[in-house]
């Protein structure tokens, strides 16, 4: 079994306009969902990232330089992450297929987990 | 934190749980702030949702998401209050104020509750203010208490979302700019105040009841914003008025029968068709509670007289009283002599008295400017022609119904009423007069799906 990370980015200011009613269903769909993973027996763990956007550090030694980012030319940053386990990437692909962050237009990036052949 | 529903995955969020606290927590913001803050509270507590939307999916539900709400509105409202500098010297006794009744409140569900529902109730009566016009009142009641945004309130009133915003804007800075407070206004003032509050909450409820436009016959959402509010009003010790039950009562009535009037393809389907077992029998009883609390006191209102109609509707089991019904809008036109309600006792009345009696006052209403567009009144017509037998003048009557705005439902219901008496014509005009006969007895069975704008309104 490999692990997987979903990579979750959205543009947090898509949401202002959304009415109460509807945050609610979009919770209850991303609900639905995180119950079918654990169903599954496929999720391992879940985290969202704090709003700010981190630090970016680099150079070395004395001439480490620390700047805020990281900024990317969208505006979608990066929420937080689902650990998962299955097989292969196309069963990573499957699960998030469903996943309401698509729905809502965000974007989902799916990477491996290297476990160097342990 | 743990994933989503981890040992809790049956926990599930209570229905329309955002909106109703949306709606109190902006009224409760809106308190502390002032009123000329309503737009930092309503942007305070939209922080608070989104927050929610961006931490759950990922943490789970927490165990007392109203809880969660409140704090994090605090907190934002805390960061408003050192952002903001328009607050001045306000802002420490404001801060104070939040932490105080958020941390104090957090935790005890019940209190909590009776704090918001206070601040919510004097949140209408804002949102009624005298300085606003009344598509104004409408329109913030409805994103400010109701919690709709501004494209679902365009839907609802049919107005682009580009007017309601503006129409939202406006509002609040009249608010603003004629220093509106927010306690409850007293004596003759809370009572005109009062009669607003209800004529937006019928108006709300009307919309919802009859949309005259759309895909849907019956928008639920305002129905049940409309029942809640109405409930609200009516609960509270210094605002239920005996017109405050009656208007909860009519509403609570008329929505019992909903379930019935849409069948399974979203069609319309007539009182007299209506399966009476899909009422809902606690709306009812609802409605029957606050219905015998209206009769406290001298006063009767155009609310009080449709609550009876409504009554009585919602007391037949399997027939209407006709002969009742007809003497109460008989009153009611007294109240209220509005043509609309002139076209429903003539409804009532051709039950009573058979539809020629019926057809020659509605004959009277058809100059009526305020019919002009009023898709109800050639369909009423064409009902009653039809019952009559006279099917081309009853196809005229629906192929005029069908140039005037109704919900696609209703559009639907007029086309198959108008096939029905076109084919009958053609078999009439082909046919023997036999055949004529055995059309006729099906036609006026038939017949007895009556457009009764009587259960509509």
């Amino acid at each position: 079994m490999a692990k997987f990370m979903l990579l979750l980015y959205d543009d947090p200011a898509s949401f202002a306009t959304m009415s109460p009613e509807q945050i609610q269903k979009v919770i209850e769909k991303y609900m639905a969902w995180g119950a079918r993973l654990k169903k599954a027996g496929v999720w391992s763990a879940s985290h969202k990232l704090t709003d700010e956007p981190g630090k970016v550090m680099r150079g070395k030694g004395p001439g480490v330089r620390v700047t805020d980012g990281p900024y990317s030319e969208t505006k979608e940053i990066l929420g937080g992450y689902y650990l998962i386990e299955v097989e292969s990437y196309d069963q990573a692909m499957d699960q998030a297929r469903d996943c309401p962050h698509l729905e809502y237009g965000g974007t989902i990036e799916v990477r491996q987990v290297d476990n160097m052949g342990a | 934190m743990t994933g989503p529903g981890r040992g809790h995955e049956t926990r599930q969020l209570v229905d329309h749980l955002f909106r109703n606290r949306a709606g109190q927590l902006v009224a409760w913001l809106t308190r502390v702030f002032g009123p000329a803050h309503l737009q930092l509270a309503e942007e305070v507590v939209q922080d608070a949702l989104v927050k929610a939307l961006q931490q759950w999916p990922y943490s789970g539900i927490p165990d007392n998401p109203a809880g969660w709400l409140l704090r994090v509105a605090r907190n934002g409202a805390l960061d408003a209050l050192r952002r903001d500098v328009s607050f001045r010297g306000r802002a420490g006794a404001i801060a104070a104020e939040i932490a105080r009744t958020a941390d104090a409140l957090a935790g005890d569900p019940v209190a909590l509750d009776g704090l918001l529902r206070d601040d919510e109730l004097r949140m209408i009566f804002l949102c009624c203010h005298p300085s606003l016009p009344q598509e104004a009142r409408v329109a913030l009641s409805l994103k400010t208490v109701g919690g709709f945004s501004v494209a679902e309130i365009a839907r609802a009133l049919l107005g682009s979302d580009k007017a309601i915003a503006q129409r939202l804007v406006r509002a609040k800075r009249q608010l603003r700019d004629t220093g509106a407070t927010f306690e409850l206004p007293a004596g003759a003032e809370l009572e005109s105040r009062l009669e607003s509050v209800l004529e937006v909450i019928y108006l709300l409820f009307n919309e919802g009841y009859s949309a005259h436009a759309g895909d849907d016959l019956v928008r639920l959402d305002l129905c049940g914003e409309a029942l809640r509010l109405a409930r609200l009003v009516a609960g509270s010790a210094t605002t239920s008025a005996p017109a405050a039950h009656a208007l909860t009562a009519l509403i609570a009535f008329q929505t019992a029968r909903i379930p019935a009037r849409v069948d399974g393809a979203g069609d319309m389907v007539l009182l007299e068709q209506q399966d009476r077992a899909l009422w809902d029998p606690h709306l009812i009883a609802l409605g029957f509670a606050h219905f015998e609390r209206s009769a406290a006191g001298p006063v009767v209102t155009a609310y009080h007289i449709q609550a009876a109609i409504a009554a009585v509707h919602a007391g037949g089991h399997t027939v209407t009283a006709w002969a009742h019904v007809l003497g109460l809008y008989d009153d009611l036109l007294v109240l209220n002599p509005s043509p609309v309600v002139a076209l429903n006792r003539a409804v009532a009345l051709s039950k009573v008295a058979g539809p020629a009696r019926a057809l020659a006052e509605i004959a009277a209403l058809e100059g009526d400017p305020a019919l002009a567009n009023y898709f109800l009144l050639p369909a009423v017509k064409g009902r009653l022609l039809a019952e009559m037998g006279d099917r081309r003048r009853a196809a005229a009557s629906f192929r005029a119904a069908l140039e005037r705005a109704c919900s696609e439902p209703e559009r639907r219901w007029l086309v198959r009423r108008l096939a029905e008496v076109e084919t009958a014509e053609i078999t009439e005009s082909t046919e023997s007069t036999e055949s004529t006969e055995t059309t006729e007895s099906t036609e006026s069975t038939k017949s007895t799906k009556r457009l009764t704008p009587g259960e509509r309104e």
